[in-house]
């Protein structure tokens, strides 16, 4: 009898263990953002977002280093990390979430608003962001777009430059996640 | 004569005016994909001392490598072509800590002849670290005598 319940309770911790460890990671999440003026259109992307996104908890936490921002030109790029996020004091940007009403158990893609805090600039701010996600496999596929106001984060931008960068800037993401093995 | 000089004086402002302007146009309107190919790096170190480095101690860290050329030899543990960006992935000695590789497109013949857990060196810029350390646009040599 001590022996099955022994047993049981060894059943029991392993399965705990193994849910536990139910999370994905993308190591090249995609993230791109625009700026449309008349005066000049910006857009920059970063090919090395770092999430990841536990499927038991239905949380996602994300971290990106703001130089990893490519740009079209070299001056856009040093005066976005050296003037406007000041990537010397904050370079990582960051966002931690929560799914809400994620079906785990759904196979079909399904839209959902992720609420949780993003923070730029060393400044964070709540947000919901609407997302749609994709099984394939043993894959997650998260996709979507939002948008951020410049204002919100503290960015300062100098009057002369106000008309070449647009006050809300539109964001999109595209994260595969794959099992992570710790 | 001092009409002469006047003109000598015009001639060497113009230029003087064109040679700016060109300096100037060239490096606002320069591509940020520039060739690292013929540039030195300023450190050369292994993949296990570079995660190392960043796992102990970020800032510091930080302030040696990113935004350098570094040069980091390492083995092959992953190569993907996600987002249709060339990524290449070298292992360390850290747990599932490795270094990213973003490398340029001139180098996909190269990575085309990669084999899994080949050693190889890789020259890029540093950007910093995440769970990985991240280096963009980069360039390959295979190192023939091992």
């Amino acid at each position: 009898m001590n022996k099955l319940v022994s047993f049981l309770f060894f059943i029991v911790s392993i399965t705990n263990f193994s849910s536990d460890s139910n999370q994905f990671i993308a190591r090249q999440g995609q993230i791109s953002f625009f700026s449309y003026t008349s005066v000049e259109n910006i857009e920059a992307v970063n090919n090395q977002v770092l999430s990841i996104f536990d499927l038991d908890k239905k949380e996602i936490a994300i971290s990106m280093l703001m130089r990893a921002f490519v740009f079209k030109k070299d001056l856009m790029y040093e005066h976005f990390n050296e003037s406007y996020v000041e990537s010397d004091i904050y370079p990582k940007a960051t966002f931690e979430g929560k799914i809400i009403d994620f079906d785990k158990k759904s196979e079909q893609p399904q839209t959902k608003i992720i609420r949780g805090t993003l923070t730029i600039h060393g400044v964070s701010k709540n947000i919901d962001i609407k997302t749609t996600i994709k099984k394939e496999k043993n894959k997650y596929v998260f996709t979507g777009d939002f948008t951020a106001a410049v204002d919100d984060f503290q960015i300062k931008i100098p009057p002369i430059l106000s008309s070449n960068i647009a006050k809300i800037i539109s964001i999109k993401f595209r994260f595969q996640y794959e099992p992570y093995e710790q | 004569m001092k009409n002469k000089f006047y003109t000598y004086l015009l001639l060497f402002l113009i230029g003087l005016i064109l040679v700016g302007g060109y300096i100037f146009i060239k490096n606002t309107f320069k591509s940020s994909e520039k060739n690292l190919e013929k540039e030195s790096a300023l450190v050369s170190l292994n993949s296990d001392d570079l995660v190392t480095s960043f796992f102990n101690d970020e800032t510091k860290s930080n302030k040696r490598y990113t935004g350098k050329i570094i040069e980091v030899t390492g083995f092959v543990k992953e190569i993907s072509y996600l987002n249709n960006r060339i990524t290449l992935i070298l292992s360390s000695n850290t747990n599932s800590y490795g270094v990213i590789c973003d490398v340029n497109s001139s180098q996909k013949e190269k990575i085309n002849k990669l084999k899994k857990n080949q050693k190889i060196l890789v020259k890029g810029i540093c950007k910093g670290f995440l769970k990985d350390v991240i280096l963009q646009n980069c360039y390959i040599d295979t190192l023939t005598n091992e």
